[in-house]
């Protein structure tokens, strides 16, 4: 008789958004627009209109000057005004410093402060500079813990320097960023006492099933704002004019596959020794049906997989802008028979995408296209149509992309891989990084191991960064310059947010010193204060991530997951 | 690419003795400079935060420089054993270097591969917290045991042929030369001592078993991690004694030249 684990099986809102909406609130949320115009007849079974409003939702009041959400910070969430209103900075550009909103300036060290770390760092641990935490003036904050929010000390001054829109009670904004988790594109702020209603995004998208109007509504938005500029931004598409990437984003259909909190979900499985096996992933297409279209990841992670004797065999990975079903259609438009697709393709955790029927594919690119150059694509590495997400499994075993696969390491920027062959122990790299961090080493040197690679608990510097999502003040953000994921350590308030949110051990939570070694500790309740600390790639040093150079038998990579030409290079020299 | 260097120099001194060049000085200069360079490795490693270049190409570097020394020691030499205080420490000191740069060259290569194959891959500094756990373990279950039951067949033998076993690093030469005499030695005394045994005791020392092979393997671990990093305890200061003999000889040789220029 098999045995199997069993757990108890997860519900939807086994943990709303927020434990303190009441149901007094919920009852004054459905006599407003646009819930009191909403048909509840259309919100059957589980899913409720009065469930989505407990649960997938929670009421901000924001005081004038709040930041609600900061341009670049990851999006996960919709916001209605209920009451108020708020402004949302315009420009291609932040008009507001960086600092302001709690964000670290970007500021490299001087070769003289790069040298005078010979001396100047600590010998205790973790040491800081108490005046740096009697706050820069600009910056305001209020709250404690996980309600402290950062907010502008002068919003008339910052209303007549910067150039902002009103949003008004009754509208909506942050949606395109929630549907498509992607980094706001402005920031937004209280200008006088407002109150909000914060959707998450599975309230968001049962909202928009439901309701005609709303669907139409965000549908048109986010067509404009996101998905015009995603689909210019596609290579196979930068040929194309405004007509025709107008018609795209016309017939495009954006679905979302997965989880939103994957990593919640992604720990407790590996806490308890189960598989994040494919059989757990969403099926986005499976190999042998034919291509309705083109499938483009617009953000999150797919596997590339093919059946192999009686399981599934990975073969490969989708990382954002990466494309899914060219291949058949292009060789079913040249030899007039629709192909198969060759592999099935899976979300991992959680993957937007967007698909480009069939039809449009073949008038807009191939009626266009040469037909030698379709014949002959792939032979020039620049080609775009040579879009080769493919692992060649002859040059890295397919148990070791299985294990980057399962373990989510493909999420990685600059993740840590240590070759064990190679590595003489010798710390070398441990000692660079502590020697750039005043002695406080940002990474382990340990981590899971497979065939003899090591995957270190060093910030991968993920191209979906959940670590982002719950910060309340935006101390851990990615920066615009440069798009290192780093903490900001005046404005972090230890909540621990980030640390739990990252799957991968990559954040540590420590307590900060006074360079005589005594703990700087907190005026109310004495206890010491703890911030956040992780690998930044040496973001303020010279010459990028000293680990790396400091490894004297190259056993050390911080590798671009995206790039599977580098990884296979690596791991067969 | 070494050898075509060492033959190169080679040729060059050849063409400089017959064209009546001085060759001891001249290789003498270019001998000091590149050992100036070997040690200025160590150097780099202290800096790691200036940009001066990747370790692992200083280390390439330093490996074809401290082979190419070779050959121009043996020019500078003239490929003669040196007599004198000063000329014999110098060589002596000299070829310690060398050696170790090779024995260290080899086991860097070497010894990382034999570390994967065995045993779980621990940090060296907490292979005595490990090993400690193991032994606590160890005695707790064996002495647990002995107060179940009235025998004390199983928890004498941990104390005449186990306790030292687990007390501290053991077969350190052994592993080194991956040998594992000691450890089926060991194993089959266990396995022997077994016919002595009622069941539960059996089970105790099954479990005995498990611990000696995974404490085997820490040893191991440290056996390897500690010549990967204590060889370097042999080379460095080698290397800067050899250093300060060397401007000694220079200082030396320039009091004594005599004026020939």
């Amino acid at each position: 008789m098999p045995t199997f684990e069993s757990i108890q099986r997860p519900e939807r809102w086994a943990i709303p958004f927020s434990s303190e909406m009441t149901d007094a609130d919920v009852d004054r949320l459905l006599t407003i627009e646009p819930f009191a115009s909403l048909d509840p007849t259309r919100f059957r079974g589980k899913v409720t209109l009065r469930g989505i409003l407990k649960n997938d939702t929670r009421l901000l009041r924001c005081q004038p000057g709040d930041i609600v959400v900061r341009q670049g910070d990851w999006g996960n969430s919709a916001f209605l005004v209920v009451t108020g209103n708020v402004r949302v900075e315009l420009g291609s550009a932040a008009n507001l410093p960086s600092e302001i909103l709690g964000h670290q300036p970007v500021r490299r060290k001087s070769l003289l402060q790069i040298i005078a770390q010979l001396w100047k760092n600590s010998s205790e641990p973790e040491v800081r500079d108490v005046a740096a935490y009697r706050g820069d003036p600009r910056i305001g904050t209020r709250g404690t813990g996980e309600q402290t929010r950062v907010y502008l000390q002068d919003v008339s001054a910052v209303l007549s320097k910067c150039q902002t829109a009103t949003i008004e009670a009754g509208q909506f904004f942050g949606e395109s960023a929630a549907l498509g988790r992607t980094p706001r594109q402005a920031t937004v702020f209280a200008e006088r006492s407002t109150e909000l209603l914060e959707i998450r995004w599975q309230g968001l998208r049962d909202l928009m099933r439901r309701d005609d109007a709303l669907q139409k509504h965000i549908d048109a938005v986010f067509r404009e704002r996101a998905l015009k500029w995603f689909l210019m931004n596609t290579p196979i598409f930068h040929h194309l004019g405004t007509d025709d990437i107008n018609k795209l984003v016309a017939e495009a259909k954006f679905e979302t596959h997965g989880q939103y909190d994957w990593a919640g979900s992604f720990k407790q499985l590996a806490q308890q020794g189960i598989d994040s096996s494919l059989q757990h992933e969403p099926l986005i297409a499976e190999e042998g049906n034919h291509a309705n279209g083109v499938i483009i990841v617009r953000s999150g992670l797919a596997r590339l997989s093919r059946r192999y004797e009686h399981g599934h065999r990975t073969i490969g990975y989708l990382t954002p802008g990466q494309i899914f079903g060219l291949d058949e259609i292009i060789d079913g438009w040249l030899g007039k028979t629709p192909k198969p697709l060759a592999n099935s393709l899976r979300a991992i955790g959680i993957a937007n995408v967007v698909t480009i029927p069939t039809p449009l594919i073949e008038k807009l690119l191939l009626e266009k296209s040469d037909r030698r150059d379709l014949t002959r694509r792939g032979r020039a590495t620049a080609d775009p149509l040579a879009n080769r997400p493919n692992i060649d499994t002859t040059r890295i075993s397919s148990d070791f992309v299985e294990f980057l696969v399962e373990n989510r390491y493909i999420n990685g920027t600059a993740t840590m891989l240590i070759d064990m062959d190679r590595c003489t122990r010798c710390d070398d790299c441990v000692r660079a990084c502590a020697s750039i961090h005043d002695n406080n080493p940002r990474f382990q040197r340990r981590g899971p191991i497979q065939n003899n690679i090591m995957v270190a608990h060093a910030c991968m510097q993920c191209e979906d960064p959940v670590c982002v999502i719950e910060c309340p003040t935006g101390a851990i953000h990615r920066q615009m310059e440069g798009g290192q994921v780093v903490i900001n350590d005046q404005t972090c308030v230890g909540c621990s947010a980030c640390a739990n949110n990252c799957p991968y051990n990559a954040i540590r939570m420590v307590e900060v010193r006074h360079r005589d070694g005594d703990f700087i500790r907190d005026d109310v309740k004495h206890a010491p204060i703890v911030k956040a600390t992780k690998c930044d790639l040496c973001s303020d040093q010279l010459g990028g991530p000293a680990c790396q150079r400091a490894c004297p038998h190259d056993a050390l990579i911080r590798m671009d997951m995206r790039d599977v030409q580098q990884l296979t290079d690596w791991y067969t020299r | 690419m070494v050898v075509v260097a060492a033959l190169m120099l080679v040729w060059c001194s050849g063409l400089m003795t017959t064209s009546l060049r001085d060759t001891a000085r001249t290789s003498g200069w270019g001998l000091f400079a590149m050992i100036c360079f070997l040690a200025a490795y160590n150097l780099r490693k202290k800096l790691p935060f200036l940009h001066l270049g990747a370790s692992a190409t200083w280390l390439q570097l330093h490996i074809y420089f401290g082979l190419l020394t070779a050959v121009v020691f043996g020019v500078h030499v003239g490929w003669r054993v040196p007599n004198g205080l000063v000329e014999s420490l110098l060589t002596t000191l000299y070829l310690f270097v060398f050696v170790s740069g090779v024995i260290g060259l080899f086991l860097s290569r070497s010894l990382p591969k034999r570390l994967t194959t065995r045993g779980e891959e621990v940090l060296f500094e907490r292979i005595p917290i490990y090993r400690k756990r193991i032994q606590a373990e160890v005695e707790a279950f064996v002495f647990d045991g002995l107060e179940a039951s009235e025998s004390t067949a199983v928890s004498q033998f941990y104390t005449d042929r186990l306790r030292p076993f687990f007390s501290q690093t053991r077969n350190y030469w052994q592993h080194l030369v991956q040998s594992n005499r000691s450890r089926f030695g060991l194993l089959k005394e266990m396995q022997a001592y077994g016919r002595y045994l009622n069941d539960s005791e059996r089970e105790v020392m099954m479990r005995l078993v498990t611990s000696v092979e995974a404490k085997d393997d820490l040893d191991y671990q440290f056996s390897l991690q500690a010549t990967l990093k204590y060889w370097l305890f042999v080379h460095v200061p080698l290397t800067y004694a050899l250093l300060v003999f060397a401007v000694l000889h220079l200082l030396l040789v320039s009091a004594f030249a005599g004026g020939i220029s």
